[in-house]
Parts: C-alpha cells; structure tokens; sequence
C-alpha cells in the first residue's frame, strides 16, 4: 500500500490535508496580489515578466483565494462537521484525498495555464476546460463522500448545517458547469449579451451558494458550540436556507445593470439584491439570538473568535450588497476599487475569515493536541482584521475618488494619480495580511506535526 | 418541515433549475441576436489581436461598454446589445482602471500604438498599463488590429481618416521644418491663428504648465522639448521640436488649438477631454516660454482682463 501514500486512510486526513492546503494557498494567494498591488503603484517593477503581468496574476489571485484558500478551508470543515453531527466517520477517507488532489492539482494546473497565457477570459470562470473538469470532478467525490456519510447517519435529525453544507456541494457543481459553459470546451462561454448574463450568474452564485452557505454551514456549527446554548430558532434556519438558494441565484445580473442588458432582468436582480437581506438577516439574527450575552465565550475560543469576526464582516458586506446594487448608487460605485472593497470584505473579511476559524476550532479536535501557539494564531487574527479594515478603507475612499471624478466629467487618466497613493497603501496594507497567511501556515503546519509550544496548555 | 439528504437534493435541484430558466435561459432565447447597425465581421488578424487581448487579461482594467454618464474615450455612442451579438466570450469588463475601449478604433494612428504597448508610459507618463514588449512584434501588431477594429465601421471611418492625415502629415515633414510649420500652421482654423495667449505669464502659471507638460506631454516631446521624448524613436512623424517654432508666426491660439483638438494622422491627441481650458492656456505658454522660446501671453487684442489676473504695480 506504501504506492498510494498520499491516497492514505486515517481518521480526519482529509480534513487536516484540506486545512493544510488552505493555508498554503492563503500564502500563495496573498503573494500574488501583492504582486497584483506592486503593479498598481509601481507597473514596472516586474515589468517584461509574461507570466507575472497583471492580467495574467490577478485571475490567479482570485481563482485562489476563492476555491484555494477559502474553498479548501470550509471544505475540510465540511468534512470534519457533517461527520459530527450526523455521528457516523467520514464514508470514506481515500475518497476524500482523491478529492482533495482532484481540486489542489486543478488549481495547480488552473495557476500555470493562466500564467501561460491559457484563459477563458471571464471574470473567476478564467480556468480552462481540463481545469473546470477536474474541479467539477472534486466536487462530485466530494459531494458522494458527504452524501454516503450522511446516508450511514446515527443521528436521525439533520441540523442546519448539514443542508447548508450539502446544498453548496449541489449548487457548485450545476452553478459551476452551467457558468464555465462545459459543453463548449473550446471557449467556455456562449454568445454576446447572453454570455455576460451567464457569466454573472456565474461570477456572483460562486462566492453566494458557494462560500456563502459553506461559511454560513460551519458557523451555524461552531458558534453554538463555542457558547454553549442550543441555536436560537429552527425555523429562522429553514427560511435563511431556502431562500438564500432561491434569492442569491438569480442576482447575478446586478454587475451589468449599466450594460445594454435586459431591463426586466435588470429589475429583477435588484429586487432580488434587497431580497437577499432576508437570507443574510434571517441567519444574522438566528445566531446572534443564540450568542447574545455570551460573546465572552466567543472571544475566549480561538476559532470562535474568528468565525464572529467574520460574521461580523458578513452583516457589512451584505448591507453594503444591496445598497450598492441600486442604480444611482451605482452611478458612483460601479467599475472602480469600490467594488474591489466590496469583493474582499466577502472573500476575505467574510468567508475567509470563517475558514480560518473552523481551522483554528476544527484542528486541536482532529489532532487531539492543542494548537501549536495560541499567540500566532492571535496575531494572525489582528492582522487579517486589521489587514481587511484598511483594504476596506482605502479601497473604498480611492473607488469613490474615482466614481465621483468620472461623473464630474474627468477622464480615468486624469484620476491615476489621484488614486496613486491609495494604491500604495492597499499594497502596504497587503503586507499585513501576507505576513498573517505565513504566521498561519506555520502555526497550521506546526499543530499538524509537532508538539504544542512551551508553555501551551495541554 | 422535516429536513432529509433527499429534501434538500431535490428543492437544491428544483430551485437551480426553475432560477437556470429564468435568469439565463429565458434572456439567452429572447435577446435579438440582430448585430447593430455599425457591426461588421472582424479580419484574421484582428482575431488574432482579440485573442491576445483576452490571453493578457486585458478586460481586467478595460471595459467595453459606454454608458449614459459617461465622460471620455468613446463616450459618442451608448452601448447597444447589437453590438456584442458575435462576442465570445463578451468582454464588457468590470474594472476602469484603464478607460473603456469600446470605440478606441482610430482615436490613435498605428504608431501610437506601437510606442504604447511597448512601454505605456512612453506616450502617458501616469499611465500603470504594463509593457507589453514581452509580446514581440507580430503579436503587438494583431493587437493593433484589434484596437483599431474596436467600433466596427464607427473605428474604420476614423482609422480611414488617419490615415488620410498621416500621409498629408508625413509629406509636409519630409519638405523640411518651414514647409512642415506652414503646413501645421494652415490647418488651424483662420481665426484661431490669430490670438494671442490673453492670460499673463506668472510664476505660478508656468509652474500650472510645468505639471501638465509632465503628465501629458513629456513622452513624446522630451524634457527639453526637443521631440526626443522616449516614444519618439517609433514615431512618423516624429513629434515636433517646439524650438523650430520659433519666429515660424506661433501663436497661442495655435498651440492651444493644437492641444485641444490633436493633430489627427500624427500621435499628437486631443486634449479636450482631458485639459480643462485653464490647463490647455497654460501648458501651451509653459512651451512657447520654456521651448519656443518667445510667447505673445497677455498681448493685445485681449479683450477685458479676466477678474483673477494680477494688476500692474499692485
């Protein structure tokens, strides 16, 4: 058996080798952008490098984040959670590292195509045709895996996290094929207006129904764990799921709300945009009905820490959501590094930040042992918090500039510089979040494979 | 509600399937796949130039779509769903931190081009496009195509007319500097010629010029004005010495004329968009005080002083 070492079955690989690539890809995701920010501020510092022009880096950075660093880390917490609470193991261990290869080598190859110059071309549908197979073929291992697990179940009820956690495996999957256009590998798009509306229905259902519900999934999970209180209302959790599936799939068309799209797709996507404040608010006030008076326990747990931080950005970004898919604010909003605020507030401030918090909750359970040092993990925390608060700010101050200087009749030449020092910044406030993704992968790294630190409590 | 793996697969897939209907499905079969009146089909090697485009990521800081606030390049014509029936993949782009292209074809002549994919910042100083050197000749010429395709027959009348120009253009420099300024010269429109700069040369004005000239027009000119600016070496014609001006009858009004309007067929664009009227007055003195060399600011016939202009002796 020692020719399929990486396919090995013990309890929880999958979830410890899932954590452990999230970390990596964290700091592979955050060093590309912050070569993306060098670009904005100083173009010719790479300059003459194919493979390292921003147009080629920036769908590596966010293909990345998106199912690297964040998809690989909620997705080892699905496989840690649905386990737990339908009590039955995982269904099958080398299934789940035939997965997790099928997803890391895509990205893997998805990152090197892109470099090369290999592209689809659409906004986080870039990954070529092999690619999109290979995902989708990691998708469905997975989605069998958890399916068999829940099948062989002890636990007659499912909690809402299973439906939430199974549902993003469902909706990948037919959001992905659809989106990528996999019946036309030569291009993977369709024709004209049709195919923007497709790829943002595509580009806003990946981040809605697939970060979204397996973040919302693990917090429904974690944070009435972490407080020790039963969760507030099931039927609250049966409206937030169904209809975040009904309502955030049909949106997409809000990023072309300026195109010649049509209007009553137009109408629809942004009364569906104000819709979405039922599904965010329904699960919001669920949970904090469930932590209220007891944020101190949250704060004293690592993991729930950081789930909170990043429900915390949930509630911002999914005010902010609606609010800017309204015509007159777009107006000012669109096309400019408002929206690029608004993307890492979701990836990143939202999802992200959950991942990491299901790493740092899920990891000493897997392990047995505590993790490696508290303190790394505590600064990491401050950085990604702080990282993500300046990103937010500067971001959404030089989108403004922007905005507001092209409805006035300047021409984007003529705002470069004015945006030149909130560039500098963004790139500065990179570092932050760059050196928080290395303190992680060391600390993750160190939990998996060595000793807690001196003075760590056992 | 009692919620089951089956519950849950079956709504999953009967929500994506009735959602897939409406919000794709329904507008993919009903939008008019009728091209728009100013499409036309694309050559070989603008297909090829469109493939590179997208290859590079292109549409990561250019969109492709002109809406009704729109200021700038292309803001002559609003984007109409005709335009786009043959794009695939469609680049309408979600990011401006280049400006929209949509109707690039023909706003710069090929050698424009040529110096600015090379390096951007040889043509605009504040540019952040990366070089595109990288790419070797050929492909940055498909792209070339590309670009001047972008527009369909709205782009080939303004290409047409460049190169209408250019040749005019290239003929009067091959006569020689007098011919090539009288040539300049007659193509400013008659009451244009004849006004002097009406705002007076301060400190502070040519210092207002100073910080235009560096951004806008130092790549092509040179620091001294000379022409010798980085792009010069893939322009024809070159850009122009301003020191030939000199008592060649330069007026104000010309230069501001020129820098307002451009000189199409040459790489010399239009800056109406871009400069306000102040900035145009006082870019255009910083050069006929600075590189010229001799400036008719503040000489009659001027009209009334305009309220902010300094008094004499005060």
């Amino acid at each position: 058996m020692s020719r399929w070492r990486f396919l090995k079955s013990e309890l929880h690989g999958t979830v410890k080798a899932f954590f452990l690539t999230s970390a990596i890809w964290f700091v592979v995701g955050t060093s590309i952008g912050f070569i993306d920010a060098t670009h904005l501020v100083a173009p010719e510092l790479l300059a003459d490098i194919s493979w390292l022009v921003f147009g080629r880096t920036r769908p590596m950075h966010t293909n990345i984040v998106i199912f690297g660093f964040v998809g690989a880390g909620l997705l080892g917490a699905a496989h840690y959670i649905i386990p737990s609470l339908v009590r039955h193991p995982l269904y099958s261990e080398r299934l789940g590292k035939l997965s997790l290869w099928f997803f890391n080598l895509s990205i893997i190859a998805g990152t090197v195509t892109l470099g090369l110059g290999f592209t689809q071309g659409r906004e986080y549908a870039e990954w070529i045709w092999p690619v999109d197979v290979g995902i989708l073929l990691s998708l469905v291992v997975i989605f069998v895996n958890l399916a068999f697990t829940v099948r062989r179940r002890q636990e007659p009820t499912l909690y809402v996290s299973v439906w939430y956690l199974l549902g993003a495996m469902i909706f990948t999957f037919f959001i992905y094929a659809f989106g990528n256009a996999v019946w036309n590998p030569a291009s993977g798009a369709i024709h004209g207006m049709p195919d923007a509306i497709l790829a943002w229905f595509y580009g806003h259902g990946i981040v809605g129904l697939f970060l979204t519900p397996l973040a919302v999934g693990a917090a429904y999970y974690i944070i009435p764990i972490v407080v020790r209180s039963p969760l507030y209302s099931h039927t609250l959790s049966l409206v937030g799921f169904w209809t975040l599936l009904m309502i955030y799939t049909h949106i997409g068309t809000h990023h072309l709300l300026q195109t010649p799209a049509p209007t009553w797709l137009k109408v629809l996507a942004i009364t569906g945009s104000i819709g979405m404040l039922v599904p965010v608010l329904t699960v919001l006030v669920n949970l904090w009905l469930t932590m209220r008076g007891r944020l101190g326990y949250l704060h004293s747990d690592m993991g729930g820490k950081f789930v909170f931080a990043g429900l915390v950005w949930y509630v911002l970004v999914c005010l902010q959501g609606p609010f800017h898919s309204l015509p007159v604010v777009q107006r000012v909003t669109h096309l400019n590094n408002w929206v690029i605020a608004h993307a890492h507030m979701g990836v990143l401030g939202f999802s992200g930040t959950i991942a990491l918090g299901c790493i740092y909750f899920i990891l000493p359970r897997v392990t047995g042992k505590p993790l490696y040092n508290r303190r790394l993990a505590d600064l990491q925390y401050w950085l990604v918090l702080f990282g993500m608060s300046g990103f937010f700010i500067v971001l959404t101050a030089a989108g403004l500039i922007q905005g507001n200087s092209w409805l006035n009749g300047e021409v984007v030449y003529r705002v470069l510089p004015e945006i030149h020092l909130y560039m500098a910044w963004r790139a500065a406030i990179g570092l932050l979040l760059w050196g928080g993704a290395l303190i992680g992968l060391y600390n993750i790294s160190r939990s998996m494979y060595s000793l807690p630190a001196k003075g760590e409590e056992p | 509600m009692k919620m089951t793996p089956a519950v849950v697969l079956s709504g999953s897939v009967i929500i994506f399937a009735a959602v897939l209907f409406v919000a794709v499905v329904l507008p993919w079969t009903t939008i008019s796949e009728e091209p728009s009146d100013i499409y036309r089909p694309r050559t070989p090697s603008e297909e090829m130039g469109r493939k590179i485009y997208i290859q590079n990521g292109c549409g990561y800081c250019h969109t492709q779509f002109i809406r009704t606030i729109d200021w700038g390049l292309g803001a002559e014509r609003i984007a109409r769903s005709g335009d786009y029936v043959k794009e695939q993949p469609h680049l309408l782009g979600t990011e401006r931190t280049g400006p929209d292209l949509s109707q690039e074809g023909g706003e710069h002549p090929d050698d424009w081009h040529l110096a600015h994919f090379t390096n951007p910042r040889y043509v605009r100083p504040e540019s952040v496009m990366p070089n595109w050197a990288f790419l070797g000749e050929e492909k940055i010429r498909a792209l070339i195509a590309y670009k001047q395709s972008l527009g369909y027959t709205m782009a080939d009348g303004r290409v047409a007319r460049q190169k209408y120009w250019k040749e005019k253009a290239v003929a009067a420099y091959e006569a020689g500097p007098d011919r090539n300024v009288e040539w300049l010269h007659a193509t400013i429109p008659e009451g244009w010629r004849n006004v002097p700069n009406p705002y007076p040369t301060t400190e502070a004005s040519v210092a207002r010029g100073h910080r235009i000239y560096q951004g806008f027009c130092i790549g092509c000119h040179g620091p001294i004005g000379d022409g010798m600016g980085p792009a010069q070496p893939y322009l024809y014609p070159p850009p122009l010495n301003f020191t030939i001006l000199k008592g060649r009858g330069i007026s104000g009004g010309i230069l501001y004329y020129q820098i307002m309007n451009g000189i199409t067929g040459t790489a010399m664009p239009y800056f109406k968009r871009e400069l306000e009227s102040e900035k145009i007055w006082d870019v255009g003195n910083y050069v006929a005080v600075y590189f010229i060399g001799q400036t008719d600011a503040d000489q009659e016939p001027k009209g009334i002083d305009a309220a902010y202009e300094p008094v004499e002796g005060k």
